[in-house]
């Protein structure tokens, strides 16, 4: 089974960190790794293509977090992926949580997995908690399905789910698009916990869901009730 | 009951976006949901209604506070720059769409090739 497993990792100028996390990743056990890189203009995709084992792909222009998660996930379909994990490239995610990620799909025939960051374990700022509690309320108010973390980027998918889900959501609007697709097509899921590690780094990016970008993302969340 | 112009016009135009949010609903379009929908009918029914029956302006403007037909004026200025933005938004969203799509092939042509080569074979996809 170990051989269709594809982790699916969309990245955004993260030049500085990926090949730690393609590395992390390889240690972890003998996965195939799919880079998206969309749109960057830092080098990343030089570094990610110098991997020889793994599959680099680049969107020429940036089209968001989404939209390189579903090229990635295309891909990884393409290539008969039998699990597909989605995982951020900014090395938040940590690759030890994989195995049990994929657990419940192998042993328990659930479809989709979520990560659920467990908050407590680290020092953040309280407004990020906030703003995950509102992520999670909005997603259930629009969608219908409440979950504990909305907005985690680590998520694993049968074969099954990553063939039906189906969403033409670009933006950071697509961690609660696919809630909706598991609604809709009544997917099984379940959530299981997961380590987060903020760093220096990835908590002073500003491509980050901040509260602007999550504004905006509830804003495109409601506009598409309206469409 | 005199009927007018601009009443068959927004009646006209909330009716034909009342039928094809329902029509997507009913074929079961990727995304239609049954709040979408309701958020579809509160809307554009909101908008017919007060076209239909424009005295409702009056409750409105009796609760808000304003005072005079001007409401009238800039209720109708209010729905033609909706309708304008509305579909303005629409198109460039699906512009964005067929970007991102375009995009998405460009990204995985050579995908099979790195494949084969990643797991030793002759590559040829």
């Amino acid at each position: 089974m170990n051989s269709n497993i594809f982790i699916v990792v969309p990245a955004f100028n993260e030049s500085e960190v990926i090949q730690q996390v393609i590395s992390e990743i390889q240690n972890f056990g003998n996965y195939h790794i799919i880079v998206v890189d969309d749109g960057s203009h830092d080098g990343t995709f030089k570094v990610v293509s110098g991997n020889p084992g793994v599959i680099a792909l680049r969107h020429k222009i940036n089209r968001g977090k989404g939209a390189a998660t579903k090229t990635g996930i295309i891909a990884a379909n393409k290539l008969g992926a039998d699990i597909i994990v989605t995982m951020d490239g900014d090395g938040q995610h940590d690759p030890d949580d994989i195995k049990s990620l994929i657990k419940p799909i192998i042993h328990d025939g659930y479809d989709v997995v979520l990560g659920t960051r467990v908050f407590a374990t680290v020092q953040i700022p309280f407004i990020k908690i906030i703003a995950n509690k509102i992520g999670n309320f909005v997603t259930w108010l629009l969608y219908g399905l409440l979950v504990s973390d909305s907005q985690s980027g680590l998520r694993a998918y049968s074969r099954y789910a990553a063939h039906i889900i189906d969403t033409k959501a670009d933006k950071y609007e697509y961690d609660s698009k696919v809630i909706r697709e598991i609604k809709n097509n009544r997917l099984k899921f379940t959530e299981v916990p997961i380590k987060v590690r903020y760093t220096d780094y990835s908590m002073t990016k500003p491509q980050k869901q901040g509260f602007v970008n999550g504004v905006k993302t509830v804003v495109r969340m409601i506009w598409d009730m309206l469409v | 009951m005199k009927i007018q112009l601009y009443q068959i016009v927004v009646v006209a135009i909330s009716a034909i976006m009342l039928f094809t949010g329902i029509k997507e609903f009913i074929s079961r379009e990727a995304g239609q949901t049954y709040l979408k929908l309701a958020v579809r009918i509160i809307v554009w029914g909101g908008m017919a209604l007060v076209a239909i029956y424009p005295d409702f302006t009056k409750l409105l403007a009796r609760i808000i506070g304003i005072e005079g037909n001007i409401n009238a004026v800039i209720l109708t200025g209010f729905i033609f720059i909706f309708l304008i933005i509305f579909k303005l938004l629409s198109a460039i969203e699906k512009i964005e769409q067929n970007i991102s799509e375009l995009t998405r092939k460009d990204a995985l042509e050579n995908t099979g090739k790195q494949f084969d080569k990643k797991d030793g074979n002759s590559g040829l996809s």
